[in-house]
């Protein structure tokens, strides 16, 4: 690489990126200028709130009791005793007080007497006379004691023979260090994000927009050393951005503007050294962040392009880093190698002052290795006509997105787009929710049945035959050959083992609800013929009809008009695993999604949905069968879920013998047709 | 000193040129005219190293433009419609930026850049944003980035296209001079008067073919009409 053209991009890059107001915005006036502004106004508003309520004593009525205690609250000036006439829910509620005691009959000598307070928990007002009452009640409570103890002739401590009292050993400069590793590393890691979000987007595909790509492509340098002082602009941005922000914020919280902490005794301040890890652990960060961010924003055509591409996994990238927010998650090894979330996890022992050696050196040393496998993803991203060119003619793609449905109209009916595809899954898929889930919880087996053939199998039905498609085509209802359908077969037998495979690693990391599954089991496990053909019925050959008629027929079709096969394939299988999801089922996902990848994968190659149901009944068929055979599940898996290693072993032959007897996908006529034209053949 | 022998670019099942073949010499100023979508764009974007062609090959210097694309863009100035300028950089910056990037620094790249800077009338405009510049002085900018490195062979695409006379003619003035200068200048347009001003020979491309071939005189009297206008769409119909 030539080091000497990198530097100058890089400088140019920087330059430029120093001129533009939307970025410097991003870098330097939110984080420099805002929170110590954000920080004092929010504090400043909470006082004034608190002052507003105190201002005013809480208006409270008291109903029952004796009189002296009614003139025991109104002595508080912040309490003043009204009479209210309507019932206390009543008075609270019309808020005519803002709260009110009610007093049970006086209970006999020595016994506990009763206090109610009446309040609304949605008034600020009700619910502070609440606290001020609160307290107050149980002033009286203790001057009835003392009355009590002295009549008895006893002394005060009577009543109390232990007294306890905290005391923590954390400084207040741990106690900062804690609460400031609970929420900085979620900000330092946002920040980076945000910093190499928008420069990613600006130098790859705003500069293709803009058409300087291709001026700079006509340079005599190589692609790689563009797409390396490029991938360094960004990552310093990124960094920058984030330091930018944790020095801003840590002269925040010491300058003393901030005072809630010191109420608190919390006192904010780093060691030097940590601040110099932290710094050391935003390197690889910003590099994974630009150089991911970069790869994906060098496939868009447009800067809005891009950034719709760029969103998800904005957000996705980030989730990990709300781990180490959460209270009780230790910070192992394990962990550690979770992309984003072990370095988070590093900010959080690093603030909080205690970081287990051996996990913040495999944070440290994976997260450097996630960051050079970004990097040759954006370096393969570039330098490719297609990548850089769109589909190679240099101009944008014919016509607008609104062109193109005309376009498709009138070139007859066709396969759904894309969008209504997907609006279509998203529809039933909250249908088969909502109604789905009530129709099961009352008519449990009847129930599924019913909510899988109208509400899956019946609305694709209608929807390719009402709407403006072609049925044929729209569901891929198309006849499949013999060697289709044995490549069908094999296909799925090696896949099965290999999904066990996956439940098997996943549980490693996930716990597995096992009552849940206990439940599950009883109801898969056929007791007689009968009832295992029902279940046959039921849970193999209803969802092999239905749910591919939604995932591989709408779906899969309607995004292979413009999407490549993998990323068609893909997306279904991922919709195809959400949609199995519910709350206790999160573990069903990855298999779920692997089932659905390899029906796609058929389905896209024989264009026949047939050879997709095949697969999804035997996949089906097979858990009831290995259910409600013991003998046959002894062998296969262990009860602990380890499935039989020897059958792994062999899985991936069957799978490679499918996919190599899979006939390929052949054009069709129809595929000529105007707008048929964007399905790749 | 531009060669193109038998190129062929096609798109998935879509041919945009069949079979080209041409060659400009050097002191020689070659016109390529054609319809919209006749695929002049695309033979010279495969000149420029931003296509690979199908088939055939494309040369610049003896130099192939899919062997050594870098040794090609050393000696090549290419200006496409397409191509834009750097908002945030001055004009200056820009013809810096790219002189570095062929390899131009310090004394030697400030002498180039104020030679460019004079034959295009950049001064006035040198140190203003690109992003503020008129499409008249953009294009200029364009074409003094083009030929920064002083490049022996020039594949200008559209050079004029919305340009106002003034702008247009600096243009015109430069061509001329590469011309003595023995630079080869390759240019296409859709302006028959800038053909009939500049061109020593023209190719007229129709269907992705080179479909005539000839000095202005000789396509006008190969056709027997009055001017290259008519001549032009002659054998455009008849291709």
């Amino acid at each position: 690489m030539n080091a000497r053209v990198a530097v100058r991009v890089l400088a140019k890059e920087l330059r430029e990126t120093l001129r533009d107001r939307r970025t410097l915005m991003m870098m330097v006036v939110i984080p420099v200028f805002l929170y110590p502004v954000l920080f004092v106004l929010m504090e400043q508003l909470a006082l004034l709130g608190q002052r507003r309520l105190e201002e005013e004593p809480a208006r409270v009525a008291v109903v029952g009791g004796a009189p002296e205690a009614a003139a025991f609250l109104d002595a508080d000036s912040v309490l003043r005793v009204v009479a209210v006439r309507a019932s206390p829910e009543r008075a609270v509620a019309d808020e005519a007080v803002d709260a009110v005691v009610v007093f049970a009959p006086p209970a006999g000598e020595g016994e506990t007497g009763h206090a109610r307070i009446v309040f609304d928990d949605t008034r600020d007002r009700s619910r502070y006379a609440r606290d001020v009452l609160d307290r107050r009640l149980e002033g009286w409570g203790d001057t009835l004691l003392a009355r009590r103890l002295a009549e008895r002739g006893l002394p005060a401590g009577f009543a109390e023979p232990l007294a306890v009292a905290g005391t923590s050993v954390a400084t207040a400069e741990q106690k900062g260090g804690y609460a400031l590793g609970r929420f900085l590393p979620l900000i330092l890691i946002l920040m980076t994000v945000l910093g190499a979000f928008y420069p990613a987007i600006d130098l790859a595909a705003g500069e293709k927009e803009r058409g300087t790509l291709e001026t700079l492509l006509t340079a005599p340098v190589p692609a790689r050393d563009i797409v390396a002082g490029k991938f360094a602009a960004v990552a310093v941005i990124a960094f920058a951005a984030a330091v930018l922000n944790l020095g801003s914020m840590l002269l925040t919280f010491q300058s003393g503007v901030f005072r809630f902490g010191e109420a608190a005794s919390l006192s904010f301040s780093l060691p030097l050294s940590a601040v110099g890890v932290v710094l050391a652990v935003l390197v690889p960060l910003a590099v994974l962040f630009a150089a991911l961010f970069l790869g994906i924003a060098v496939r868009s055509q447009s800067f809005k392009e891009a950034q719709s591409a760029l969103t998800p996994v904005y957000i996705l990238s980030f989730l990990p880093a709300l781990l180490a927010t959460m209270p009780g998650i230790a910070f192992t090894p394990g962990l550690a190698l979770v992309p984003v979330a072990g370095v988070a996890f590093l900010f959080r022992g690093l603030l909080s002052g205690d970081a287990p050696l051996a996990a913040s050196v495999v944070a440290l040393a994976s997260t450097v290795v996630y960051a050079g496998l970004a990097l040759g993803f954006a370096a393969r991203s570039f330098g490719r006509e297609e990548v850089l060119f769109g589909s190679g003619s240099g101009a944008a793609p014919a016509g607008s997105f609104l062109e193109r449905v005309r376009g498709w109209r009138t070139a007859g009916r066709g396969v759904p787009l894309p969008a209504e595809s997907l609006a279509f899954v998203a529809a039933v898929g909250l249908a088969y929710f909502y109604l789905g889930g009530a129709l099961q919880a009352r008519l449990l087996e009847r129930g599924l049945l019913a909510s899988e053939w109208l509400l899956l199998a019946l609305p694709a039905v209608a929807f390719a035959a009402l709407g403006p498609y072609d049925v044929r085509r729209t569901l891929a209802l198309r006849p499949v050959g013999p060697r289709a359908l044995g490549a069908a077969l094999l296909v799925v037998a090696g896949g099965i083992p290999l999904g066990w495979a996956i439940a098997w690693l996943q549980a490693l990391f996930i716990p597995v609800p096992r009552e849940l599954f206990g439940v599950l089991e009883k109801l898969l496990t056929a007791g007689d013929l009968r009832r295992l053909i029902w279940l046959l019925f039921l849970v193999a050959l209803t969802p092999a009809v239905c749910e591919e008629l939604v995932f591989r027929g709408v779906l899969l079709q309607g995004l292979s008009r413009e999407m490549r096969m993998w990323r068609a394939v893909g997306t279904t299988a991922l919709i195809f695993g959400a949609f199995h999801l519910s709350f206790e089922t999160a573990i069903r996902f990855l298999p779920t999604a692997w089932v659905g990848l390899l029906v796609g994968y058929v389905v896209w190659h024989t264009r026949s949905l047939f050879a997709g149901m095949l697969m999804h009944f035997v996949n089906n068929a097979l858990a009831v069968v290995v259910v409600s055979t013991p003998a046959l599940r002894s062998r296969l898996v262990t009860p602990e879920g380890e499935p039989s290693w020897l059958l792994v072993a062999v899985a991936p032959l069957l799978l490679f013998a499918g996919l190599r007897l899979l006939p390929r996908r052949t054009a069709e006529p129809l595929d000529a047709a105007p707008g048929g034209s964007l399905t790749p053949a | 000193m531009i060669r193109i022998d038998g190129l062929s670019k096609a798109y998935g099942g879509f041919v945009a040129v069949r079979d080209l073949s041409l060659t400009v010499e050097a002191g020689e100023v070659y016109a390529l005219l054609g319809a919209n979508g006749a695929g002049k764009t695309t033979a010279l974007r495969c000149l420029a190293t931003l296509l690979r062609p199908t088939s055939g090959t494309a040369r610049i210097a003896g130099y192939d433009t899919v062997e050594q694309p870098l040794e090609v863009r050393r000696r090549l100035g290419f200006l496409a419609a397409s191509m834009g300028l750097y908002e945030r950089l001055t004009a200056r910056e820009l013809l810096r930026y790219f002189a570095a990037l062929q390899g131009l620094e310090g004394a030697g790249a400030e002498a180039r850049i104020a030679e460019v800077v004079e034959t295009f009338g950049i001064e006035p405009f040198a140190d203003r944003l690109c992003g503020r510049l008129s499409t008249g002085q953009r294009q200029r900018v364009s074409i003094a980035r083009a030929v920064v490195h002083d490049p022996p062979a020039l594949v200008l695409d559209e050079p004029t296209l919305g340009l106002d006379v003034l702008s247009g003619e600096a243009i015109y003035r430069f061509i001329d001079s590469a011309r003595s200068r023995g630079r080869a200048v390759l240019f296409s347009t859709h302006q028959m008067s800038e053909v009939e001003l500049l061109a020593d020979r023209v190719g007229i491309i129709a269907g992705g073919r080179l479909v005539a071939e000839g000095t202005v005189e000789e396509l006008v009297g190969r056709t027997g009409e009055r001017n290259l206008a008519r001549a032009f769409l002659r054998i455009v119909e008849a291709a």
